[in-house]
């Protein structure tokens, strides 16, 4: 790390070697690769699944005939495919990048990584399956059974200790922001996903057990999907606006407030509930507090993009990064202020909440994931995105349907909401719902379309790319400048 | 150059990714949403610590 006085003009990753990777392969480029396609798969697949499942709503019998097809086997199958199928395989190849990169020098015990990919993969699709066999362990978002949740605990740590090791042994001397937020989701989603897993389904009846389950399945949001995605954001904004990052200072404040928040969020789902009052006040006032978090890591985005606005319009992964940052700043008030007595009274029990989580989770995260996709596939595999058009599809339905579907839900929540509190019988307040679940379904198709074409178009990249000619003499971490990325 | 301007442009190169990061600032206005999140919080907490019926 080197200090200048003055700005500089940016010249983002070293193509070539560095004084400290000369010679020294960083990464397994096949093995990131391969991450990347099966992260395709993962986010084409429990889209389709989420799809379906919206369809249920529109039409009550649709394929209601076959058990492992019932909304009540296959909801589970979209959550959990979305959370641990989607974005964490595209996170965890993504590491493997990032961490070497970063540290400048290669991950420890990278041989494993072979292993654990497909452990991580065949665990995946078990868990798919189990869960639409009816194999359940009855913790939302902790749904994996037994003979799942153990691979996918082993792969957790041993990704953990490879972070660690790797930043113990790093050859720079600051750890940017994003390796203290990699460090941080794997401490926190070992010890998490422990518990979700093996202690929750187990012990702890009644109340107590709701209250718990409050705080895992936020903790699976808040300390596995948000410090992991940012650390993705934070990753390939500089690179992606070919600025420097607007604040180091920001970067910490945002890190350590929602370090210290975040834990005390996850109670506020049972507001209302026998939990003690005092206990629930704590999760709303430190729900409230995460726009601390927020408005922090969105004033170091668009400070590091303004400028910079040209490539919005010249680079995918920018494109992805902004349209999740507008995502994250919506969803995650509609969060804060959800929490709030009052708005809970209004929109528990309604679809306001699915507008919130989908707003977060895949407007913001999986598509910060999906920035982060669309810098590395093409650069590792050496090829230039295979279609451009494809990828202006991908964009473009994602920010139309999506906006549709976020905001449909998040309205008919509010509409359901205010009919409860009127006094409107609870059926009649469902049969309301319908248009809302017809627009939200065809939107949602759209996104899903959209989606469907971006990924195929991230695998066509790894084998059908137009190849990019490698200089004469360049390093084992090579990185070119393809199009669009 | 004063402190603020320095830490505005100063800037931290990482070798081995070319990213680069401004030391940076903490602008005014984000100061006063920390400052009046913490008072709404201690009030809050205070209020509503115990159910009001």
């Amino acid at each position: 790390m080197s200090t200048i006085a003055t700005a500089i003009p940016f010249t983002g990753e070293p193509a070539g070697a560095t004084s400290v990777s000369a010679g020294v392969e960083l990464y397994d480029r096949g093995l990131i690769l391969k991450y990347m396609a099966a992260a395709s798969f993962w986010l084409v697949f429990a889209p389709t699944v989420g799809a379906i499942v919206a369809i249920k709503f529109n039409y009550y019998d649709f394929l209601g005939h076959i058990s492992w097809l019932t909304w009540g086997r296959l909801r589970p199958v979209h959550v959990m495919g979305v959370v641990f199928g989607g974005f964490s395989t595209a996170i965890i190849g993504l590491t493997y990048y990032i961490v070497p990169r970063l540290c400048g020098v290669p991950m420890y015990k990278g041989n494993w990584g072979q292993v654990i990919f497909w452990l991580w993969n065949v665990a995946l699709a078990v868990g798919f399956v189990s869960l639409a066999l009816g194999y359940n362990s009855g913790i939302e978002a902790g749904e994996f059974p037994l003979w799942v949740s153990i691979p996918v605990e082993i792969v957790l740590c041993i990704s953990t200790v490879q972070v660690i090791v790797t930043i113990q042994r790093r050859t720079e001397p600051r750890i940017y922001i994003s390796l203290w937020y990699l460090t941080a989701a794997y401490v926190w989603t070992a010890l998490n996903y422990a518990f979700g897993h093996f202690i929750l389904p187990f012990s702890m009846p009644g109340v107590n057990n709701a209250a718990m389950h409050g705080l895992y399945i936020h903790y699976v949001v808040g300390l596995w999907i948000t410090p992991a995605g940012l650390a993705v954001a934070y990753y390939f904004l500089p690179l992606a606006a070919k600025r420097p990052l607007y604040s180091h200072k920001l970067s910490l404040v945002g890190f350590w407030s929602l370090a210290f928040f975040y834990p005390f969020v996850g109670t506020h789902h049972y507001i209302y509930s026998p939990i003690p009052y005092w206990t629930q006040t704590i999760a709303i006032v430190a729900s409230m507090m995460l726009i601390i978090p927020v408005w922090t890591v969105i004033q170091n985005f668009y400070g590091t993009f303004v400028g910079s606005w040209k490539q919005f319009q010249d680079s995918f992964p920018a494109k992805f990064l902004i349209l999740g940052a507008l995502y994250y700043l919506i969803g995650c008030f509609q969060g804060s202020t959800e929490a709030l007595r009052e708005m809970q009274r209004l929109t528990h029990f309604t679809d306001f909440v699915i507008g919130h989580s989908h707003l977060t989770v895949f407007g913001t995260f999986v598509l910060f994931a999906t920035a982060g996709m669309y810098w590395v596939t093409p650069r590792l595999a050496r090829r230039q995105l295979y279609s451009k058009k494809l990828a202006q599809w991908h964009f473009w339905l994602t920010v139309s349907g999506f906006s549709i579907m976020a905001f449909d839900l998040t309205l008919q929540g509010l509409m359901q909401g205010t009919m409860l509190q009127a006094g409107t019988d609870f059926v009649d307040s469902m049969a309301a719902m319908k248009p809302y679940w017809f627009i939200r379904t065809c939107a949602g198709i759209v996104m899903d379309i959209g989606a469907a074409m971006g990924f195929w178009n991230i695998y066509r990249t790894i084998h059908a790319g137009e190849p990019i000619a490698v200089p004469a003499g360049a390093s084992a971490n090579y990185l070119p400048e393809p199009r669009g990325c | 150059m004063s402190d603020h301007d320095e830490n505005l442009h100063s800037v931290n190169r990482y070798e081995a990714s070319g990213i680069e990061e401004r030391h940076g600032i903490v602008p005014k206005w984000l100061l006063v949403v920390y400052a009046g999140l913490a008072v709404w919080m201690v009030w809050y907490t205070l209020k509503f610590w115990t159910d009001q019926g």
